[in-house]
């Protein structure tokens, strides 16, 4: 988006920020609060993040932002491997109402889009959210494996992640998740089914919160512009998104309904799941393995710490003296990178570790000469990283 | 045959020879330098190749991986200070060989051995790459569990001084591999309330930790040392009688490597070793062993190159790491949105034959790098330690910080780094750390994935053959210990690779 921001707004620069983490709520409570009142700053959130805010108990959602646009639509298939029993998804669901434990679903990560599907699906044909059996994957191409080795029964994601096998014939599309069907691709809508639900993997553009009305109109004029311009067409068309543009009032209605079906069914998952052991007998829950790992990783700790006193590491006196003095070096860097900057810092790391390993008496010139080939290594360094390879580093000196 | 050739068309673009001999050179170089390996050297490279085409980086990083595999030599025998782990059996009769004068014999039987059991080691990987993949296809989610957990079994026992301190270091691996958020159900994992946790430990974190801190910490714990760099003296023209010394050793250090790359034992460590005791045993003068014969050399030197090339099988192909090194090459895959396994072969044809196919030509170039120009390489040894430890902390922090421009990141690395220079010090192995921090999530995962599909039948392991036969291999292993790192009597602190 920002290569088509730059082209039809020359000028402006634009500066593309991604900040990692659980499905984007460490971001989202950063631009909440550090951003506030700052027209300059927006943020691209999604269907995702909705789920995330929730999945995470992240103290902030998107209600604390101001929505500007509803940008692009990408939709979910279902598809089968070319040898299934299952030929249409009428056939699917018969044999997920009967035993929903026996039809397996692959998708991308646990309350991801892909996994909403399913469990809004298996609501709306009267199954508990939770009787599904739905099995995580790092994304819809990773599900790809397992389904075309036949190990899942279904396999659930954006039609992008499958286009190349069912191109090739190797996965066939049982429905789409469109509310009208879509031209290029052949399958049915959901609705076409019988089933009530159209679920669209959504992109949308917010500000943060704090805005004057005038800032915001003219924030939306902007993405208006962006959006109706013939570069984003063939963005859109590029990368096989669909265009949902909306802003305005309708846009807040869209965002608090999709909030509320997806908290609707993440709350009975998460209320069924606490109550009894589901139906799957899954006899693993997420922290049996990790908490019997640590334990043993304890024990390990304790009999190697017990054996190996009593066998008392020979170390050299000034060797320990060495490490120490390392050690609180690299305990004091964190800081000092982001107060003194990279180069400052790194030049003090760099002569400590230097002076400390050649272990000799300390000498002016000596010190003076291990400072100054680290302030030339930590300059030289800044500036590959900076303007070679684009990597932005804390201040100059 | 077509996907090979289509492959040098992709790897004989002037762009991506130019990465590739970018790649062989630094990997040359990491080589040749103490205290810096190829893992860690990847790691550090990661974040700054983010806007690179994938292409252009993997076959970079593959150059790195195999250059770190010939410039240890040159340390080895000049120094007698192992520049990597896979090259400790080199140091033994390498550095002698340097010091009764024939270093350039020494030098030149690494490089050619390295040239022919790359080459014919990276032959071999085009030929079984793509069946294996083929075979990977049928491989459930039981089969993936059955087989990490040989995996797991497999390292612990090859590394390091005794069984406890391996399993020591897997479970370490595997605690720190559960921080952050389950991927199966969104579940907050030993987070403790720290946002900062919920993505869980990054591996490029835990590599520049655990081999750059913690490698500096340990060697500045053994006080000042004194090393001694010896010229290169011999002509680098080998004799008749050094050819003719030269050439089954490489053969067999080929032979011994590539399947022993290929199987989760470690990496290089092991079929260097191996070939020694062989070497060693077929030979017609075992008493110069010790003493700078050439087969000590020429042997182990071919087995860590062939390894290197076993490792890629089932790193491209089950996505499945058998060393530190290719842990953090799956890291790189994944930096991309690529996804090594079965599908790689299909869906990325051109980038997986164009990474194997520099491979070939990166054999090429690290013989002339290594060889004519070894002169070169010396040089970087003069580097008084002092300034070459400074230098690689500021890198080291360096690469973690720009990771996600973040100092907490800094923090973890310094104490990771710790965790380094403890494991060190009480002689427990690090490799499996690294291994076990990406392979454990991967094996619950799996382990999970199959309990659902088989709605919570544990019998789905035994019942499957595959899945059978890998867990019994494994508890034979553990049960028996059949199997033990050979004894050579050679002491390996040295645990960068």
């Amino acid at each position: 988006m920002q290569r088509v921001l730059a082209e039809i707004e020359p000028g402006v620069s634009v500066q593309v920020d991604n900040v990692p983490g659980a499905a984007g709520t460490i971001g989202l409570a950063r631009f909440i609060q550090s951003e506030r009142g700052n027209p300059g700053a927006l943020m691209v959130t999604g269907l995702v993040m909705v789920s995330g805010v929730l999945l995470n108990g992240s103290p902030v959602s998107l209600a604390g932002t101001t929505p500007i646009a509803r940008l692009t639509g990408e939709y979910e298939v279902i598809v089968v491997p070319a040898s299934s029993r299952f030929r249409s998804l009428g056939e699917l669901i018969d044999a997920f109402k009967k035993d929903p434990g026996s039809v397996s679903w692959g998708g991308g990560s646990a309350g991801g889009t892909d996994d909403l599907l399913v469990r809004l699906l298996a609501e709306q044909i009267g199954l508990p959210a939770s009787s599904v059996n739905y099995i995580a994957f790092a994304g819809g191409g990773a599900a790809l494996a397992a389904v075309l080795g036949g190990q899942l029964s279904a396999a659930v994601s954006g039609y992008a992640e499958f286009a190349g096998q069912i191109a090739a014939g190797q996965l066939r599309v049982l429905a789409i998740s469109s509310a009208s069907r879509v031209s290029g691709i052949d399958a049915p809508t959901l609705r076409e089914s019988g089933i009530a639900l159209d679920l669209s993997n959504w992109r949308a553009i917010v500000a943060p919160p704090g805005l004057s009305d005038a800032e915001e109109e003219a924030l939306t004029a902007r993405i208006t512009k962006l959006a109706t311009s013939p570069q984003w067409r063939s963005t859109l068309e590029q990368n096989g998104w669909a265009d949902e543009f909306l802003t305005g009032p309708p846009l807040r209605q869209f965002l608090l309904a999709e909030q509320a079906r997806i908290e609707d069914v993440l709350r009975r998952l998460s209320a069924n799941n606490s109550r009894a052991p589901t139906t799957l007998a899954v006899t693993l829950t997420p922290s049996s393995l990790p908490n019997a790992v640590a334990m043993i990783f304890l024990g390990a700790l304790a009999l190697t710490a017990f054996t190996t006193t009593r066998q008392s590491v020979a170390f050299d006196r000034q060797g320990m003296r060495m490490t120490v003095a390392l050690v609180t070096a690299l305990l004091v860097l964190p800081i000092a990178f982001v107060t003194a900057g990279f180069v400052a810092s790194s030049t003090m790391l760099f002569a400590i570790a230097s002076t400390t390993l050649r272990a000799q008496s300390l000498s002016v010139r000596a010190i003076a000469i291990d400072l100054s080939v680290g302030a030339a290594f930590s300059i030289a360094l800044f500036l590959l990283f900076t303007r070679g390879l684009g990597v932005m580093l804390p201040g100059f000196f | 045959m077509g996907d090979l050739l289509a492959g040098f068309a992709v790897a004989l673009t002037p762009a991506n020879l130019l990465w590739g001999l970018a790649g062989t050179t630094l990997g040359t170089a990491v080589g040749v330098l103490p205290g810096i390996g190829p893992a860690l050297t990847v790691a550090l490279l990661l974040p700054v190749t983010y806007n690179l085409d994938p292409t252009a980086a993997l076959i970079m990083f593959a150059g790195i991986y195999y250059g770190a595999m010939y410039g240890g030599s040159t340390t080895s025998i000049l120094l007698n200070t192992p520049g990597e782990s896979s090259t400790i059996v080199t140091a033994i009769d390498g550095h002698q060989m340097a010091r009764n004068g024939r270093a350039g014999a020494a030098l030149a039987t690494a490089a050619i051995g390295s040239f022919v059991a790359g080459t014919l080691a990276t032959l071999a990987l085009s030929l079984t790459a793509p069946l294996m993949a083929k075979l990977a296809l049928a491989f459930g989610s039981a089969e993936y569990f059955a087989l990490m957990v040989l995996a797991f079994v497999m390292v612990t026992t090859m590394l390091g001084e005794s069984r406890l301190k391996g399993w020591l270091s897997l479970l370490l691996g595997l605690t720190l591999g559960f921080v952050g958020i389950d991927g199966l159900s969104g579940h907050a994992r030993f987070t403790f309330g720290i946002p900062y946790l919920l993505d869980g430990i990054d591996p490029v974190i835990v590599a520049i930790g655990l081999f750059a801190i913690g490698e500096t910490l340990w060697v500045a714990s053994r006080g000042p040392a004194i090393d001694e760099v010896l010229p290169v003296r011999g002509s680098l023209m080998m004799t008749a009688e050094e050819w003719a010394r030269s050439w089954r050793p490489w053969l067999r250090g080929t032979a011994i490597g590539f399947p022993l790359g290929a199987l989760p034992a470690g990496g290089a460590e092991l079929p260097t070793l191996m070939s020694y005791a062989i070497e060693k045993r077929l030979s017609r003068r075992p008493e110069e062993f010790g003493h700078g014969a050439i087969e000590a050399v020429a042997g182990p030197e071919a087995a860590n190159n062939a390894s290197a090339a076993g490792t890629l099988v089932p790193l491209l192909t089950l996505g499945l790491p058998t060393s530190a090194t290719a842990a953090v090459l799956l890291a790189a895959f994944q930096q991309f949105g690529l996804q090594p396994g079965p599908l790689l072969f299909e869906h990325e044809s051109a980038l997986v034959w164009g990474v194997i196919a520099s491979l070939y030509i990166g054999n090429a170039m690290l013989l002339v790098l290594n060889l004519p120009l070894v002169g070169l390489w010396v040089k970087l040894l003069s580097i008084p330690r002092p300034w070459l430890y400074g230098g690689i902390l500021v890198v080291a922090s360096l690469g973690a910080f720009s990771v996600h421009r973040s100092a907490g990141d800094l923090l973890l690395m310094a104490a990771i780094g710790i965790v380094g220079f403890l494991l060190r010090a009480i002689g427990a192995p690090v490799a499996p750390v690294m291994i076990c921090l990406i392979l454990g999530p991967a094996a619950e995962q799996h382990l999970r994935r199959a309990l659902s599909i088989s709605q919570g039948d544990w019998t789905v392991f035994v019942s499957h053959p595959l899945s059978a036969t890998l867990l019994a291999v494994s508890a034979l292993i553990v049960g028996l210990g059949i199997l033990r790192k050979p004894r050579t009597g050679i002491e390996s602190n040295h645990e960068v690779e």
